[in-house]
């Protein structure tokens, strides 16, 4: 058990999450093709607008179900709604948000996209403390729109092209049925006016989610309304991201990895779930914290990956020296 | 007949230093249970450097620094070597006493008493001065007045700020163009990378060794730690590596023949406060003659030296410059900062990490900072139930009867409480 244990705590992190985020693109956005379908509730961006996907987005159906008129909204035709709800909230809730980490096509996507960067050399961007603060907001915002705008339509007060109008800006919208080779998304709806403005944000923020994720690293999970959303009901999953602070020097090993720039996996010693809006759960925070069991990851109050010093040491090759060079 | 020889002001002092120097390895070496063998390293090495006056660097550019939060990483990396200014001579202490107010720090005293006698068995080049408390800062003005080069590297006084980290990481960037600029050596990403990795991976034997110091029969004493932490200000990093190498081996032996450094009573004691500096290792050796055993330290001159480290996202060398600098600040519990808050939480941690007895807290008279922090620290501690002994102290070789008497009343009593708890 111990050293079962040990080999967990001393993986290489990066290289899992390499495979296993490769596994779930292609399960999603490929899945069609083996038959696969895991259902219309899953917790990520796993585009609709893609023939082929393996599971798609929940904000897809949510969207069309808001939309309809309030009384069917509230009448027995609505189990349906619930079912799709309960469907997503237990896809989420086993494992929390590390579907963003490790599951979500567009947040891989953006992985790679910071992976070619670093290929040539050129180094990320990040935001100050006072930006980051107030883009924070942004998925809130977004998340709004997800839920009000529909409930907008089924009421009367927006038109339909207002149905689904957070997909009409989304990026996964453009970018994910590529990968099958649909461009069909590529294109503007003229037919209202609102259409036509929402289609050509979307083209705006897909080209900003390809500069973006680019330059910063995870750029478009600041904004993202998925995220907004898991945070609701985070609390009640099993998988949890857990500090220890009497054990944290504060060194800030963590914060500097941590590509959502969370402060608070570092200076925060109080809390116990340290697990925070931005979160993708993507556990570098974890493999980088030179602290024994200072940060872990819990299923069920048992500890599943936890920091420690031989786990850091191996990762970063100091536990070895390469050559001499005296 | 023998040529008659008259010895010169500089030969004298360094006779002197020596003198000092080997009265206190003698009592490492002999006056307890015997050590581990490969501690014959370091106890050769003091005598090297500090007896013989024997230079470990000619060959090198050296950068003398006023304190660990200089980053040794990026003077390797620039192919000198850092040389750590914190002095513990009281010889020096007393030359130094005319340079700056009687009440003054003793280590401050001595270090600025060694320039003054201009005596070094390496010489820095360059002397790095980081503004980290008053008296350090004012002395590196003190030390350029007498013609040597100083570099004052800007340091922030609170670290939980955005702005202090960024402040921070602004002067460490500087820092890096100012001294490649002066060594007129070209910083690069490969070279950064190697020495981060080589400094972490002595950390990593660091660490390894003090881990074995959690058994309840703890392979070694605590002033043998202090002299294989302190031979880190000056050695080659190389042969120090090696050392702690075998040291370690030695020591994962001794483990698991379950031999003990201590007798099976020794209380147990985090020990915390002002850096205990070669040769003033005053208080951790009386600790450990009254039969107590020194498990951790929450001092700059040994864990706090060693105990985080630098970690990367990715290896460009403004990132690692970044995070190096992050290393050095963030992670740091020295009192100078406004807060004293990580420093008590991390000396609670040890206690019950290490299954401590007792904390023993020193203060250099006339250090401020560390004598104001002894109230929280000694609330903090009667609040979680760990007994504490206060203890100020100085250089001089004179107080150590009143000094022993209570320590002696210190340790009786955690032996006691020990026996009561059984
Ligand atoms: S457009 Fe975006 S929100 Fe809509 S289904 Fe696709 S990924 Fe989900
Ligand atoms: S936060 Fe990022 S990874 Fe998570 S669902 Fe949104 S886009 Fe995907
Ligand atoms: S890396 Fe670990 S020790 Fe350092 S700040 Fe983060 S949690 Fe604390
Ligand atoms: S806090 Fe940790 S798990 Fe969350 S995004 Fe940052 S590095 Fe990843
Ligand atoms: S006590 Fe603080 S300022 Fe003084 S040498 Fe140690 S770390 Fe530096």
């Amino acid at each position: 058990m111990k050293k079962i244990k040990d080999f967990i705590n001393k993986a290489d992190i990066r290289r899992f999450r390499f495979w296993l985020q490769l596994f779930f693109f292609v399960l999603f956005i490929y899945g069609g093709y083996f038959a696969i379908n895991l259902g219309n509730s899953i917790p990520v961006f796993s585009c609709g607008y893609d023939k082929e996907v393996g599971g798609m987005c929940y904000f897809l159906p949510l969207q069309h179900q808001l939309a309809r008129p309030l009384d069917v909204l509230f009448s027995v035709a609505s189990i349906s709604v619930l079912i799709g709800f309960v469907t997503f909230l237990l896809w989420f809730i086993v494992f929390n948000k590390a579907w963003c980490g490790y599951a979500c096509p567009l947040g891989t996507m953006q992985d790679w996209l910071t992976g070619l960067r670093k290929k040539m050399g050129i180094r990320f961007s990040t935001y100050t403390q006072p930006q980051f603060d107030k883009l924070k907001k942004i998925k809130y915002l977004m998340l709004a729109l997800v839920i009000f705008a529909p409930i907008g339509v089924g009421m009367g007060i927006l038109g339909g092209e207002w149905r689904t109008a957070f997909c009409e800006i989304c990026p996964g919208r453009m970018i994910t049925p590529l990968f099958v080779g649909d461009v069909s998304q590529w294109s503007l709806d003229f037919s209202t006016k609102t259409a036509m403005i929402l289609t050509s944000l979307g083209l705006i923020f897909t080209g900003l989610f390809v500069v973006g994720s680019f330059i910063k690293k995870r750029f478009f999970c600041f904004f993202c309304p998925m995220s907004a959303m898991h945070y609701i009901f985070s609390d009640a999953a099993l998988l949890k991201l857990k500090k220890d602070g009497d054990k944290c020097t504060k060194c800030g090993d963590c914060y500097n990895v941590c590509d959502m720039q969370i402060k608070d996996i570092a200076d925060d010693v109080k809390s116990t779930n340290i697990l925070r809006d931005d979160c993708i759960f993507c556990m570098k925070c974890v493999a980088a914290c030179p602290e024994d069991d200072a940060l872990h990851v819990d299923i069920l109050n048992m500890k599943l990956f936890t920091s420690t010093k031989g786990g850091f040491a191996k990762r970063m090759e100091m536990d070895r020296l390469e050559k001499k060079n005296d | 007949m023998t040529e008659h020889k008259i010895e010169t002001p500089k030969e004298r002092l360094n006779r002197h230093k020596a003198m000092e120097a080997s009265a206190v390895l003698e009592k490492i070496k002999h006056d307890y249970k015997e050590p581990p063998r490969a501690m014959e390293y370091f106890y050769d090495l003091y005598e090297r450097v500090h007896c013989k006056h024997e230079s470990l660097h000619s060959d090198k550019a050296k950068v003398g620094t006023m304190c660990i939060q200089v980053p040794s990483e990026i003077i390797y990396a620039l192919d000198a070597v850092p040389l750590r200014l914190c002095n513990g001579f009281y010889t020096d202490d007393e030359i130094g006493s005319d340079f700056l107010p009687s009440k003054s720090c003793p280590l401050v005293k001595a270090t600025v008493g060694q320039f003054v006698s201009n005596n070094f068995s390496d010489k820095p080049d360059v002397i790095i001065s980081p503004t980290t408390c008053d008296q350090k800062a004012k002395s590196g003005a003190i030390i350029e007045s007498m013609g040597f080069s100083v570099y004052d590297m800007e340091f922030p006084r609170t670290k939980e700020s955005h702005e202090s980290r960024e402040y921070w990481r602004r002067s460490v960037r500087k820092f890096t163009k100012d001294l490649s600029e002066n060594l007129n050596t070209k910083l690069s990403k490969k070279k950064l990378k190697e020495s981060i990795q080589k400094i972490g991976y002595a950390q990593h034997l660091y660490h390894k060794l003090n881990i074995l110091r959690k058994n309840t029969a703890s392979p070694i004493l605590g002033k043998d730690m202090f002299l294989v932490t302190n031979a880190f200000f000056f050695d080659k990093i190389d042969s120090w590596i090696d050392a702690m190498k075998k040291l370690l081996e030695e020591c994962e032996e001794m483990v698991e023949a379950k031999v003990n450094a201590a007798s099976k009573m020794s209380p147990r004691i985090v020990y915390t406060g002002s850096p205990p500096i070669f040769p003033n290792l005053k208080i951790p050796l009386l600790i450990e003659l009254c039969d107590a055993i020194i498990v951790a330290d929450e001092t700059c001159s040994s864990n706090r030296m060693f105990n985080d480290m630098v970690s990367v996202d990715e290896w460009f060398i403004n990132d690692m410059i970044d995070s190096i600098a992050d290393r050095y600040l963030k992670g740091c519990t020295c009192p100078i900062f406004t807060k004293n808050d990580d420093r008590k939480r991390r000396i609670l941690d040890l206690v019950k990490d290490y299954k401590a007895d007792g904390v023993v807290y020193q203060a250099f008279a006339g250090c401020q900072v560390y004598e104001m922090e002894q109230r929280s620290v000694l609330e903090a501690m009667q609040k979680a139930g760990v007994p504490i002994l206060y203890i100020e102290s100085d250089y001089s070789p004179s107080q150590s009867g009143q000094l022993t008497t209570r320590i002696e009343a210190f340790v009786e009593s955690l032996k006691n409480r020990k026996r009561r708890q059984q």
